[in-house]
């Protein structure tokens, strides 16, 4: 009975729990100040250069092989997909100005159904096509 | 008695433990498992709709559209069943859209917050108009999101038929440098934007989990783990940390352009509270944004603490606003356990009394 209250486990947790918490605090003051991140800047500044440099000089050169064999660099495929985005955009703008027609024929040809029907004429059958599931 | 009972108990909890271990360590956690279907793409940015559980006349009329930010996984917003925001707004009859940015590659290192707020949510916005046959919608933006959807709302919002606007914990205003972790580590004379930029194109997705970390080093690479030790033997509090650590570890670069604007123009130039944000020669003016306004700061959040959305309802042109705080962080507020009980029901209820 007397040892129920007792539970080492907890008692090692609790430490650790105080200890994490003084070290959270500490880091927390260090990571925060204005001299830590003045070394950040100064170890990652020669880190980027190189890293910038390496990128170019790999660049320069698989673009040459590349070239040589008569293929699309890295930057021309950049380009193309981002041709393709544009051409996306283009597709999305027209596929929208169609559905917009397509509502205003329908409801156009919704306020002709109150009315007498005309004899079918060339203009009238555009909209007659079945809407595809990729329509919707 | 009691020796031969625990014996068994033991070692099926030291099976458990096993096995969860097993998991963690192994597996990705299944997250984002509500039902939704891909309605609209434009280069890597996905509209997902989620499939309603409530017939069309007991639905909300107003869409719901969710924007996340943009270097991370929208998949927060629906971690696991029974802990998912959007499942929440599914049972609750909205007709749910989630805007997914997707991955950007080398090829969007151009993108600018231009082309997000001005090319792919008015779009977005139109396909889900054109789905749900509706001329108005909510929008909710979470973290960068809400500074997308902000942004959005003060140049397109109320041509396009924004009504409602939800923003949580929206990193806004940068005015209070020294309150601001993220400000000081980006302030120009230690971090070279540019170098980074001309380095790596895109802004590396782990340079930024590791920037977020540091905001909290202690608690982020060891508190975590810890956690997760002290209770390796209970299965529903490890699936839950299992999703979590799944979506943080899923990071996604930033579009080096967006990240470069972001740098100079918001957290060095604070251009947006100051007044002076061009956006693709557009001025931004926050007197334009007019939707009903539902401003979410998390009280204790690190990485958007409140100083950064609270001076936002004075700017405003809204007549309807409302600043709601509530206790939590900047992830666990929306993700966290205590989230279905307390954010959730007050953000569904601000938005449904104004979506019919």
């Amino acid at each position: 009975m007397a040892d129920k209250g007792f539970d080492p486990m907890k008692l090692m947790r609790d430490a650790r729990d105080t200890g994490m918490d003084a070290w959270a605090k500490l880091m927390l003051r260090l990571t925060g100040s204005h001299q830590y991140q003045r070394m950040q800047g100064f170890i990652s500044k020669p880190t980027l250069l190189a890293i910038a440099m390496f990128r170019k000089a790999s660049d320069s050169t698989m673009g040459g092989v590349l070239g040589n064999l008569n293929m699309p660099s890295r930057e021309e495929v950049l380009q193309i997909s981002q041709r393709l985005t544009h051409i996306e955009m283009a597709l999305d703008d027209l596929a929208a100005g169609l559905d917009q027609l397509r509502r205003s024929a329908g409801a156009g040809a919704g306020a002709a159904a109150s009315k007498p029907q005309r004899s079918p004429s060339r203009d009238v059958p555009t909209e007659t096509r079945p809407v595809s599931a990729k329509d919707a | 008695m009691a020796e031969t009972e625990s014996a068994p108990g033991m070692i099926e909890k030291l099976s458990t433990m096993f096995d969860n271990l097993v998991k963690v360590t192994t597996t990705k956690a299944p997250i984002a498992q509500t039902p939704k279907q891909a309605i609209w793409r434009l280069n890597k940015a996905t509209l997902y709709r989620y499939t309603p559980v409530k017939p069309a006349e007991e639905r909300h009329r107003t869409p719901l559209l969710l924007i996340f930010a943009l270097m991370n996984k929208s998949s927060i917003l629906d971690l696991r069943p029974g802990n998912s925001f959007v499942e929440y707004m599914v049972n609750k009859g909205y007709d749910l859209y989630l805007l997914d940015w997707g991955v950007p590659g080398p090829e969007d290192a151009h993108l600018e917050l231009a082309d997000y707020v001005l090319e792919y949510i008015p779009r977005a916005v139109r396909k889900m108009k054109q789905v749900s046959g509706s001329e108005t919608f909510s929008l909710l933006g979470w973290c960068i999101g809400a500074m997308l959807s902000t942004l959005y709302a003060s140049l397109r919002g109320h041509s396009e038929g924004l009504k409602n606007l939800t923003l949580l914990t929206a990193p806004l205003d940068f005015t209070d440098k020294e309150e601001i972790s993220l400000a000081r580590m980006t302030e120009e004379r230690y971090f070279d934007v540019d170098r980074v930029l001309q380095a790596f194109g895109n802004m590396p997705a782990g340079l930024i989990d590791y920037g977020a970390k540091m905001l909290k080093p202690v608690e982020n690479f060891v508190g975590g783990y810890m956690r997760l030790l002290d209770n390796l033997d209970n299965t529903k509090v490890v699936d839950s940390w299992h999703a979590m650590n799944t979506w943080v570890n899923d990071a996604i670069p930033l579009a080096g352009g967006a990240y470069r604007q972001f740098i100079v123009d918001f957290y060095r130039g604070n251009k947006l509270m100051n007044g002076t944000l061009t956006i693709r020669g557009e001025k931004v003016d926050l007197k334009n944004l007019k939707a009903n306004l539902l401003n979410v700061i998390a009280e204790d959040d690190h990485i958007t603490p409140p100083c950064q959305s609270k001076r936002l309802m004075d700017k405003v042109g809204s007549a309807d606003k409302l600043e709601l705080r509530v206790p939590g962080g900047h992830i666990g507020v929306m993700a966290g356990s205590g989230a279905s009980k307390g954010t959730w029901p007050k953000v569904e209820s601000w938005i449904a009394a104004r979506s019919d």
